[in-house]
């Protein structure tokens, strides 16, 4: 899952992406209303996190201009940025009035400096779960339960030792379930913009979760890319 | 508010009391008029009437001849009362030797040799006021005498003043009613700005307008509205500081929080140390942050009435700037001090000091490394040669702040800061116009010789 965090202060910014990187999260940084509007014109992301005040101006300024863009159908090619991008303000303003107005704006959630992580990534995972259209925090597959909260990945019951990256992968590919995924949009799902990908790292993961999980879990289309089909296909 | 009781004192029932009691006294004055023309009126009726009745006796031919002793004729009257004004008059005929030839009615005899004309005698066994009229015939050989008895010519006096007076007695309670009924009219409009102004809601915006635009309002109407519009001025202002304060606290707060949760986990050394650095930098942050907010807890504190003193503006500003000199270096900026040199007004210097280091922090703050900074001050050259100024200029671009923003909204704590220590010293701090190669000037404008407030 890869996140824009558009917030000025280097501090909580820097801070954030740590915590979030690790989680397993794809964290990408901007400190300016430009700068993330950018960013998300360049790039694909699953959520933002959205500072208010900004050294350009005000964070609402951007959600206001993502979200009077007309309603993306959530395919992998439809155009950037995406007006539907989940989206969690996080502010000093703290007034009842102010918290209206962030979430009329278009926010999906709001939350005031200063909070826990631990909260903050669980509304994150709300958040992305309501836009993957899924009501259950658990993933379910088959015999495969993910767990987004815990980070961990059962199957027939059993724990199953995943990494952080190899777990983002295939939370990605369930979230997609049916859809075939590239190699380069695994990338841009994964890897943020100065993370060093190796030519062949997606396969290696692809690889090492197939040994996990089963062979017949993640199917490759040749040519195009990765998918798991859906549970009813099979 | 609390309910008003019929304790409190009250417009309307003031109005009401001092107009009835207006009314009231003004109805007594009448009423002792009524009565004393009544009287007046009565006691002058009952003369007139006794000096008819005499002259008609002189001349009717009926009476007695001239020289004939008769015994005194009384004629019974009793039972002869035709009218409510019907007097009993009493009547008593001498001849010119004092022999009484005629008497009619109850009066006793009047004494022959009583003055002519109008007298009040007491007369009879049992003393009694008598009101009398005589007087002889031209020939002088009759005289006549006409009386009433005194309680019966001030019955009538009575009655005419009653007659007067009875009107004002069925008027009072009406033309009460109708005055509380045009008090109240008259007061509604008045009670509409009363009910107006207390819904009035400070939070809201909201300014006051009278239903009635009756002209003695205006200056009332304009008034509130002049409070209204600086209080809600001041809540906006306090709102935007208290936003400000909790933005610059919460900044450092939340970074501290993200990065010893980021520490928990296992992060390569570089990283932690970054970590680390992050926490002691948003620490001290904090730590700055709070000396802002004790500065202008300082600035606020009931007007600051002491530390007024002489201060020299321009030693103050070099002081200042020597303290960041390091700070300039680090960032590459060159701090200069532009001014006379001394430059001395009556002001506090702790507060002043406080502002011109905020001043220059935000120049540190908010603009790009290699920044030249100069604090300038000086005298006005205008009329008023003795009231100095202070700026803070500098050459730096400063992202997200337009020219037109106005000063202390909402800008930085630092600003709000300045903008209450300049209120104390009765100056203006606003955003400069300044000549290239600056772009951006923050300015104090002093008042002429600010008063210590002390004293």
């Amino acid at each position: 899952m890869r996140i824009l965090v558009v917030e000025d202060d280097a501090g909580i910014a820097e801070g954030l992406a740590a915590n979030l990187r690790q989680r397993g999260y794809a964290v990408d940084l901007c400190e300016s209303v430009e700068g993330g509007w950018s960013a998300l014109c360049r790039e694909r992301f699953d959520a933002l996190i959205l500072d208010l005040g900004l050294v350009d101006g005000d964070g609402a300024q951007l959600l206001q201009r993502l979200r009077a863009l007309p309603l993306s159908q959530g395919s992998a090619k439809a155009p950037l940025p995406d007006s539907a991008l989940p989206v969690l303000i996080i502010t000093a303003r703290d007034e009842v009035e102010q918290r209206i107005a962030g979430l009329d704006t278009g926010a999906d959630d709001y939350l005031v400096k200063p909070f826990d992580f631990n909260e903050l990534d669980a509304r994150l995972r709300a958040l992305l779960r309501r836009s993957a259209g899924r009501a259950q925090p658990m993933v379910r597959h088959g015999d495969i339960v993910l767990d987004p909260a815990a980070r961990t990945v059962c199957r027939a019951d059993r724990l199953v030792d995943i990494s952080p990256r190899e777990f983002a992968i295939l939370l990605v590919l369930l979230e997609a379930r049916g859809r075939v995924l590239s190699r380069a949009q695994l990338e841009e799902r994964l890897y943020s913009w100065n993370a060093a990908v190796e030519s062949n790292a997606i396969e290696v993961h692809i690889h090492h979760l197939r040994r996990k999980l089963g062979a017949t879990l993640i199917q490759t289309m040749r040519g195009v890319g990765y998918f798991i089909p859906k549970d009813e296909a099979r | 508010m609390s309910r008003p009781t019929w304790s409190d004192p009250s417009l309307m029932r003031q109005l009401l009391l001092w107009s009835l009691g207006a009314l009231v006294l003004v109805w007594a004055c009448f009423v002792f008029l009524a009565y004393r023309t009544g009287v007046e009126e009565a006691d002058e009726l009952t003369d007139g009437h006794l000096a008819s009745v005499a002259v008609l006796l002189l001349g009717v031919h009926g009476l007695p001849a001239l020289g004939q002793r008769v015994e005194p004729l009384r004629l019974r009257q009793e039972g002869l009362k035709n009218h409510d004004y019907q007097q009993s008059l009493s009547v008593l005929v001498w001849d010119a030797q004092g022999g009484l030839r005629w008497r009619s009615g109850n009066a006793p005899t009047l004494a022959f040799d009583a003055t002519e004309g109008y007298a009040t005698v007491l007369a009879g066994e049992v003393p009694l006021a008598w009101r009398s009229f005589s007087q002889w015939n031209r020939e002088h050989t009759q005289k006549v005498a006409v009386m009433l008895h005194l309680d019966e010519r001030d019955a009538l006096a009575n009655d005419i003043a009653g007659q007067m007076i009875e009107p004002g007695l069925w008027l009072l309670p009406v033309v009460s009613l109708a005055l509380g009924l045009a008090i109240s009219r008259g007061l509604r409009p008045l009670m509409e700005l009363s009910s107006a102004v207390a819904a009035l809601d400070v939070q809201n915006a909201d300014s006051l307008v009278a239903r009635h635009a009756l002209r003695e309002f205006d200056s009332v109407v304009e008034s509130i509205n002049t409070l209204l519009v600086r209080q809600q001025q001041a809540l906006a202002r306090e709102r935007r500081l208290a936003s400000e304060i909790a933005h610059e606290l919460r900044t450092p707060l939340t970074s501290i929080v993200l990065q010893t949760q980021a520490l928990e986990a296992a992060l390569d050394a570089k990283t932690q140390r970054a970590a680390l650095a992050h926490i002691r930098a948003d620490t001290l942050r904090a730590g700055h942050v709070l000396d802002q907010l004790l500065a202008l807890a300082r600035s606020s504190r009931g007007g600051a009435k002491s530390g007024w003193e002489q201060v020299d503006l321009a030693r103050l500003a070099r002081a200042v700037a020597a303290d960041y000199a390091q700070a300039a270096w680090e960032r590459s900026d060159v701090i200069e001090v532009e001014a006379e040199a001394s430059l001395a007004m009556n002001g506090q210097p702790v507060l002043l000091e406080i502002a011109l280091r905020n001043l220059v922090e935000n120049a540190l703050r908010h603009t790009p490394f290699g920044t030249r900074i100069v604090i300038q001050c000086g005298r006005k050259q205008e009329a008023d040669a003795r009231a100095l100024w202070v700026q803070v200029c500098d050459d730096g671009k400063r992202e997200g702040v337009s020219a037109g923003r106005p000063v202390a909204d909402g800008l930085h704590l630092g600003h709000e800061i300045v903008a209450r220590v300049a209120a104390e010293h009765k100056a203006q701090f606003h955003r400069a116009s300044c000549a290239p190669p600056f772009t951006t000037c923050y300015r104090i404008d002093f008042a002429q010789s600010p008063e210590n407030p002390a004293g």
